[in-house]
């Protein structure tokens, strides 16, 4: 079986609102995929659903293989906001803590990738910039040993440099066989890391492709290709 | 590097490596960087630069050394055919050109030629 993640027939409702309907999806081993769509669509949704923070909902999510819910969470890495942390906390005892409760968290990888992306130990939470937090939540999710990682928009907002560093540890530090999703909506940015692309649209998957595809069949940019099906193929420039 | 969003990625990493090759950046014999070097150098996916040094090899542009890496071809006349296949690929862009704007062989010739002298007058 090649495929690391395989979504059948997936509904979710959340007070009576229908969320995602019918969301049939597979991604393949050591993919990196971008999840576009626009705000609302139901991205941060499926991500959560598939890192089994969100529950119910019908339909079965298989994660290399496994559809238990403890073991598919030890299989996924996501990138949370740090909301449940105290703002004074520093930075330093919030590795800990991913120490503690992670046991697959490599302090020597983060150790690594916080030299890169040049993360100050020392701060308080509350005195990180958007950018600099951004990094952090990158660097802590990345220094899991998981099958899949679930990065949800990590670009939000921040500065380009902190932008490319982001980029370039993705790349420097996804183990072949991982797979990566990526939610954005600043699909140009990310465009030339893709390897697929995953459309959410009206509820559902509207479309899964090859990025290369996407070039050469109808000789267009993601975020050209991405937009057209937003808009509508019918409307010029 | 920047890369054209609407053009296959892969296909411009083998330009890119052509012409470092043409230029000598990459002399016959040379060892490229590892494929995830390479991957974050161009902020690339490493399936795409893989897929791309995969035409490579298959060209014989580039050797691949088992444990050691992947190397320039030292073999001239492959660097000799790749430099000449660059070369007519620009030359055909510029004979299709001037020929949707009904430029004749001859006219073509003559006109390339009062544009290199025109840009040698300019350079001295």
């Amino acid at each position: 079986m090649t495929n690391t993640i395989e979504i059948k027939d997936l509904n979710y409702r959340k007070n009576y609102r229908s969320i995602l309907e019918d969301v049939n999806l597979n991604i393949g081993k050591g993919k990196t995929v971008g999840l576009l769509g626009e705000n609302g669509a139901g991205k941060t949704t499926l991500m959560r659903l598939i890192a089994g923070v969100a529950k119910g909902g019908s339909g079965s999510i298989t994660i290399d293989g496994k559809t238990d819910v403890p073991v598919k969470k030890s299989f996924v890495s996501f990138s949370e906001q740090l909301n449940g942390f105290n703002p004074s906390m520093r930075i330093d005892k919030i590795i800990r803590f991913y120490e503690d409760v992670y046991p697959d968290f490599s302090t020597e990888k983060y150790n690594k990738m916080a030299g890169f992306l040049q993360i100050d130990e020392g701060l308080r939470l509350s005195a990180l910039s958007k950018g600099m937090k951004e990094k952090l939540v990158i660097g802590l999710t990345l220094s899991r040993d998981a099958k899949v990682y679930l990065l949800d928009e990590p670009f939000g907002g921040i500065d380009s440099m902190s932008r490319k560093k982001i980029i370039q540890s993705i790349i420097k530090w996804k183990s072949d066989d991982a797979v990566i999703l990526v939610s954005d909506h600043y699909v140009s940015e990310i465009a030339s890391i893709l390897d697929e692309v995953v459309i959410i649209k009206d509820r559902t998957i509207y479309t899964q492709k090859s990025a290369e595809e996407i070039r050469s069949k109808y000789a267009e940019g993601i975020e050209q290709y991405y937009e057209s099906i937003y808009e509508g193929n019918d409307i010029d420039d | 590097m920047k890369f054209d969003d609407k053009i296959p990625i892969y296909y411009q990493i083998k330009n890119y490596i052509y012409r470092e090759i043409i230029v000598g950046k990459l002399a016959p014999g040379d060892k490229l960087p590892a494929v995830r070097q390479l991957a974050v150098d161009l902020t690339v996916n490493v399936n795409t630069v893989q897929r791309a040094l995969g035409e490579l090899i298959s060209e014989k542009i580039i050797e691949p050394q088992r444990g050691k890496g992947n190397f320039v071809t030292e073999d001239r006349d492959t660097i000799g055919k790749l430099k000449k296949m660059l070369i007519t690929e620009q030359l055909q862009d510029l004979y299709e050109n001037l020929h949707k704007l009904n430029v004749s062989d001859e006219e073509i010739v003559s006109y390339l030629e009062n544009y290199i002298n025109e840009r040698k007058q300019v350079q001295l």
